[in-house]
């Protein structure tokens, strides 16, 4: 019960000191602003009023399974846009979002020389570290969770608003959001975790986590140009691996640490 | 029996070589209040960290009331309060809130939680600036929001790194105080590292003199005492003295002598004003802490 309360006392903490970090708050609310709202309203009106050259576009279309496909442009690029192009943008906010957190809880407090105190407390290295893990995963999947409901809103209005009708959110968004984007949020995390006793600052450990933005960029930019479409078997398949990866690297992350490793480049 | 702390020929060599604790052995008892002394380097804040578990020894091994901080330290932590220079809290919550974090991490309830933080920011005349933000305090604030932090569980022991470091003297005082109170009325044992001799013989119960890595001696002042030399020391301040008694000039019109006992000092007035001196004062004191370490490290110098 007691380790419950020291638990949620250490969450409760960093999610403050986020809030408290003015640079690192915009950090984390202009990047989903741009994915969520900025970048699917260009792409919506660019498709609504640009129409004159749609040989490109149709030729996407035509990687949509056949149920998806209506005939008609203006009705299927919503669709697409928000089932097949958003989705692999999206996950870019979990990554960065947790990578956020992640470094200012773990890296920013070495800096700041607050870790030395909170290891004094009657808690076990493991137990601190995993307090700090859920912290921001939890804060990594209320961004997620925010920026869904946001893109939906600005969405399904923008859409009501030049089509006349609402676009629904797929099955792969069922599998974004309950796998695919935890599991990444949590790789993320551990990215950070492990370089967090070598990192000097919350800068320094951010840098982890390009090594995951990039393959998601890549990815959102073979959506994008009508490379390639992800099914949602193939995003269920990426999702399983993730969460695999996700928990093997957390384990070996969590139990790699020593108080000696941890505080002796403070 | 089981020592409030104790070290058993703790030693620390870190990569590199460098030997910062060297086959340290002390035992405390409940309630002594221990003043772990030495200059900067000597191995003093090496010990506080083997001692709470940040640091694992090289060899030997050391003990909270029975609990090894090296296998154990979350049970360790429990039982101690640490206050050093690198272990901050966080400027962007209040003096309140900090004491606040730190009680729930240590498991103590909401209202018992704030009922303490409030009572130590009395005692350590911070409750005014008890809702201002750390980022606010003054150097000599922090430090005393670091000791009521360290002391929100009540510890049974408590590991002070400096503590009166940055503080003005009256803060100074007021913080040896308390360290008396708790080891007096609560029984709480003090492992006090300091390189402020005079401070440490106001407040400390027992010492150990520590240089580069090893302890020189350790025991009560009159221990010692007794192991640099006898007697007392009498200081003069006079126009001339007789230069056969073995007076030693500390600066002009100011010296000191080293006697078996007060007896002498009558006598030694006498000769004074018999070859012509004006005498001024003339004092008679067993040697200061301060005096017995420099004999100390002078003495393993010239055996060195």
């Amino acid at each position: 019960m007691s380790q419950k309360r020291q638990t949620i006392a250490i969450i409760q903490k960093d999610l403050r000191s986020i809030t408290a970090n003015k640079r690192m708050l915009a950090a984390l609310l202009v990047v989903p602003i741009v994915l969520t709202v900025v970048m699917p309203s260009i792409s919506l009106l660019a498709l609504r009023f640009l129409p004159e050259d749609t040989q490109d576009m149709e030729r996407m279309l035509a990687l949509l399974p056949l149920g998806e496909q209506t005939g008609d442009l203006s009705r299927d690029m919503p669709g697409l846009l928000l089932n097949y192009v958003m989705p692999t943008f999206f996950l870019l906010i979990p990554i960065m979002a947790a990578s956020v957190m992640a470094a200012v809880s773990f890296v920013g407090e070495k800096e700041k020389r607050t870790l030395e105190t909170l290891l004094y407390c009657p808690l076990s290295l493991r137990q601190v570290f995993r307090a700090k893990v859920l912290a921001a995963f939890s804060l990594s999947e209320l961004v997620s969770l925010a920026s869904f409901g946001l893109m939906l809103a600005i969405l399904e209005a923008e859409t009501i608003l030049l089509v006349g009708a609402p676009v629904l959110p797929g099955f792969t968004w069922v599998l974004v959001m309950l796998l695919v984007s935890p599991a990444l949020s949590l790789i993320a995390v551990t990215l950070i975790v492990r370089v967090s006793a070598k990192a000097k600052s919350v800068e320094d450990a951010q840098q982890g986590a390009v090594f995951l933005i990039l393959p998601v960029i890549l990815l959102g930019a073979g959506q994008f140009s009508g490379l390639m479409l992800i099914s949602p078997w193939m995003l269920l398949g990426i999702g399983l691996l993730c969460a695999v990866l996700a928990a093997v690297l957390l384990r070996r992350a969590l139990g790699r640490f020593t108080y000696e490793a941890l505080l002796e480049r403070e | 029996m089981t020592y409030a702390v104790e070290l058993r020929e703790l030693s620390k060599e870190f990569p590199g070589g460098k030997r910062a604790v060297d086959s340290v052995s002390v035992r405390l008892e409940p309630g002594q209040v221990f003043g772990f002394l030495g200059p900067n380097g000597a191995g003093k804040t090496t010990t506080v960290k083997l001692l709470t578990g940040m640091l694992s020894p090289s060899g030997g091994g050391c003990g909270v009331f029975g609990i090894d901080p090296a296998a154990e330290p979350e049970r360790a932590h429990a039982l101690s309060g640490v206050v050093t220079e690198h272990a901050q809290m966080y400027d962007h919550l209040s003096g309140m809130e900090n004491l606040l974090f730190y009680g729930a991490v240590f498991g103590l309830d909401g209202a018992l939680c704030r009922q303490r933080a409030q009572t130590l920011l009395e005692q350590l005349d911070l409750a005014e600036a008890a809702e201002k933000k750390l980022g606010a305090y003054s150097t000599g604030m922090r430090q005393r929001l670091s000791l009521a932090r360290a002391m929100m569980h009540q510890p049974k022991v408590l590991f002070l790194d400096e503590p009166t470091s940055g503080l003005d003297p009256e803060s100074a005082q007021n913080v040896h105080k308390m360290i008396r109170t708790l080891a007096d009325e609560q029984g709480v044992t003090v492992f006090l590292c300091t390189h402020q001799l005079r401070y440490a013989q106001e407040v400390c119960t027992c010492y150990g003199l520590m240089d580069q890595g090893r302890l020189l001696a350790q025991g009560t002042l009159a221990q010692l005492r007794a192991q640099v030399s006898q007697g007392v020391r009498v200081e003069a301040r006079a126009s001339r003295v007789p230069p056969e008694a073995g007076w030693r000039q500390i600066e002009p019109g100011h010296y000191a002598v080293q006697v078996e006992s007060e007896e002498a000092v009558p006598q030694m007035v006498r000769d004074i004003v018999s070859c012509g001196g004006d005498l001024y004062h003339i004092s008679a004191a067993p040697p200061s802490l301060e005096e017995v370490y420099f004999a100390l490290t002078e003495r393993k110098e010239a055996t060195a």
